[in-house]
């Protein structure tokens, strides 16, 4: 029996009134008025407070909420993952990197479920192309995870994880934004000459082709499986979907259309991220399914909204929008490594 | 932790007359800070009674583990960890109090024996390790743990009721490490130790939170796969209602 099964206050009321207790009144009514409100305010926190069992942090239920319905609004919004988004936003949090990275990657699959879903029901996966980024993506998810781990141990994960943001955020955002804004500049002038519907580039030459029926395409294997391959390996280091590399590569490199390349690639990110999560969990056991599963519920309304406002907006719009979004991310993380940090040490407890 | 307060004094107080025969009787208002779904730190009563004069000091130790101290310098116009060092055996939570500042309760042999203070915390490298520089990462270790509130304590927290009863609160964040920690409570006299005390705490998760880390580590294969069916199923539901919407 511990001491807090003693102390509710019935038998403290009925205890016999000794002289040491009388003496002792006045200490313990001052006790009574200042602790009080102190002990209300731990108690509404706590209502609020959910225990984080593998970052091993309590974190607030609506700020998480909130978080995983902000980043499932704009995954509605632009049918991203949104994984770019959240692995960041949760290290800022609070949540140890490594942990936010594993529980990031298996909040994506859950949302590239849903979306996935959609598209498929409009047609909009082209399986045979799925599988053959897959085939790339698995190898380099395996990969991924190795570095990853390799990197941890070395004490550099942090660094690796920040500079991949930075650079691949940074290249990918200031892509989208300038292609948008002459979009926008060419719808503004129609007289200006429009692009080639299907160039031919140096990717048509590679051997190994393949038909793909469904995105009109007769190109080598190596072009998808290279860029599964990359986008698998960035996934497990950087807890994204990889959607934000691959969708450009396949519309720029693979010359897909752009209506099927977003199903496509979310189709093929569901596995290629439940495999990291694997991975993640079973060498790194760094997968919070608490935080996972909190920020999901949020993800899911979230991801409702975005979808009907997504409706309402052009397509250039919301292609610079969210270029707009990812140079925001890419600054923001830049900047934590560029300026000085107030604490020039860090502490580290090695996993046992 | 109210009730805990007035339970705790009221105990104490029964205990003074047992104070007579024993120099130092103490005790902590639970032996036990349980991790639960809403766990967001606790706040634990110490307290006790002497017999006669003297000071008390209060360590709380957390399990001893390892450490790493990494330094950060600008390599090409960004910040990298460019050096560490591997501490070993230091106490994962460390809390001391006293009636006074320790350096006027015991000479510093003493304080250094039982590791009383932040500043008599003896730092071992770890095998191998370079040992320049020691001084600056032992201070980045106290000042980093301290921002953590993982290394707390004034030295004058310990209050002393009437010269007899003695009482402190230690408080423990929510990120505090789980494992087996000692509440040690010391009587000095006239800069000699009287006697020791030593009670054990357990710090756990229990529940689901611990049933959901130990499942994570020993059985991480389907533990994982439990984490992909859970966002799979998630997924899928929240697929099945955009589509009524």
């Amino acid at each position: 029996m511990t001491w807090s099964g003693c102390c509710d206050r019935k038998p403290s009321h009925k205890e016999p009134k000794s002289l040491a207790t009388i003496r002792l009144r006045p200490q313990i009514d001052r006790e009574r008025v200042s602790l009080s409100p102190r002990v209300r305010n731990r108690d509404t926190r706590r209502l609020m407070q959910v225990y984080l069992p593998i970052a091993e942090m309590s974190a607030n239920v609506f700020a998480l909420l909130g978080l995983g319905g902000g980043v499932g609004f704009l995954s509605g919004l632009f049918g991203i993952g949104g994984g770019f988004l959240m692995t960041p936003l949760l290290i800022f949090f609070g949540v140890p990197s490594a942990v936010a990275v594993a529980t990031g990657a298996n909040q994506v699959v859950a949302s590239s479920v849903s979306g996935a879903l959609a598209h498929w029901r409009h047609g909009n996966v082209d399986l045979k192309m799925g599988l053959v980024l897959l085939a790339g993506g698995v190898v380099g998810s395996f990969i991924g995870v190795y570095i990853f781990t390799l990197v941890r141990a070395l004490g550099h994960i942090d660094l690796l994880v920040q500079i991949s943001y930075v650079v691949f955020l940074g290249g990918v955002g200031a892509a989208m934004l300038i292609e948008s804004m002459r979009a926008w500049i060419r719808s503004r002038n129609p007289s200006a000459p429009k692009h080639k519907l299907h160039e031919h580039t140096w990717v048509h030459g590679l051997p190994l082709k393949m038909r793909f029926r469904r995105s009109k395409l007769y190109i080598s294997a190596i072009a998808p499986v290279s860029i599964g391959l990359f986008a698998g390996i960035m996934s497990a280091i950087m807890g994204v979907g990889g959607g934000f590399v691959m969708v450009p590569a396949m519309i720029y490199v693979l010359g897909m259309p752009t209506s099927m390349v977003i199903g496509t690639s979310l189709f093929q990110i569901i596995f290629v991220m439940a495999n990291v999560t694997f991975l993640q969990a079973y060498s790194n056991q760094t997968v919070d399914i608490v935080l996972a599963t909190v920020l999901l519920a949020g993800a899911v309304v979230g991801a409702q909204l975005g979808t009907m406002v997504s409706g309402k907006l052009k397509a250039e719009q919301l292609r610079a929008l969210l270029g707009l979004i990812v140079l925001i991310v890419c600054l923001r993380v830049a900047w934590e490594l560029v300026v000085t940090p107030p604490d020039l040490f860090s502490l580290e407890s090695p996993l046992p | 932790m109210k009730p805990a307060v007035l339970c705790g004094l009221a105990v104490a107080l029964l205990a003074a007359p047992v104070a007579a025969q024993a120099p130092l009787v103490a005790d902590i208002s639970s032996r036990e800070i349980a991790i639960t779904t809403g766990f967001a730190g606790a706040e634990l009563l110490l307290f006790g009674a002497i017999d006669g004069r003297g000071d008390i000091v209060v360590v709380v130790r957390g399990p001893r583990r390892a450490a790493v101290v990494r330094h950060k310098s600008r390599v090409a116009g960004i910040w990298v960890n460019s050096d560490s060092r591997k501490f070993v055996g230091l106490p994962a939570f460390y809390h001391a109090a006293g009636t006074r500042p320790f350096d006027r309760v015991a000479p510093r042999v003493l304080l250094e024996r039982y590791e009383i203070g932040e500043d008599h915390i003896v730092f071992n490298l770890a095998p191998g390790e370079n040992a320049d520089d020691g001084e600056e990462f032992r201070q980045a270790f106290l000042r980093n743990k301290a921002s953590l509130g993982l290394y707390t304590g004034g030295e004058g927290d310990v209050t002393l009721v009437d010269r007899r009863l003695f009482r402190t609160t230690v408080s423990f964040p929510a990120n505090v490490p789980t494992g087996l920690y000692g509440v040690e409570m010391y009587l000095f006299r006239d800069g000699r130790l009287i006697t020791r005390r030593t009670t054990p705490l357990v710090v756990r998760k229990v529940g689901v939170e611990a049933q959901i880390f130990e499942f994570a580590h020993e059985k991480a294969a389907v533990y994982g796969l439990i984490a992909i069916v859970v966002a799979l199923m998630a997924g899928w539901v929240a697929g099945a209602v955009f589509r009524r919407a």
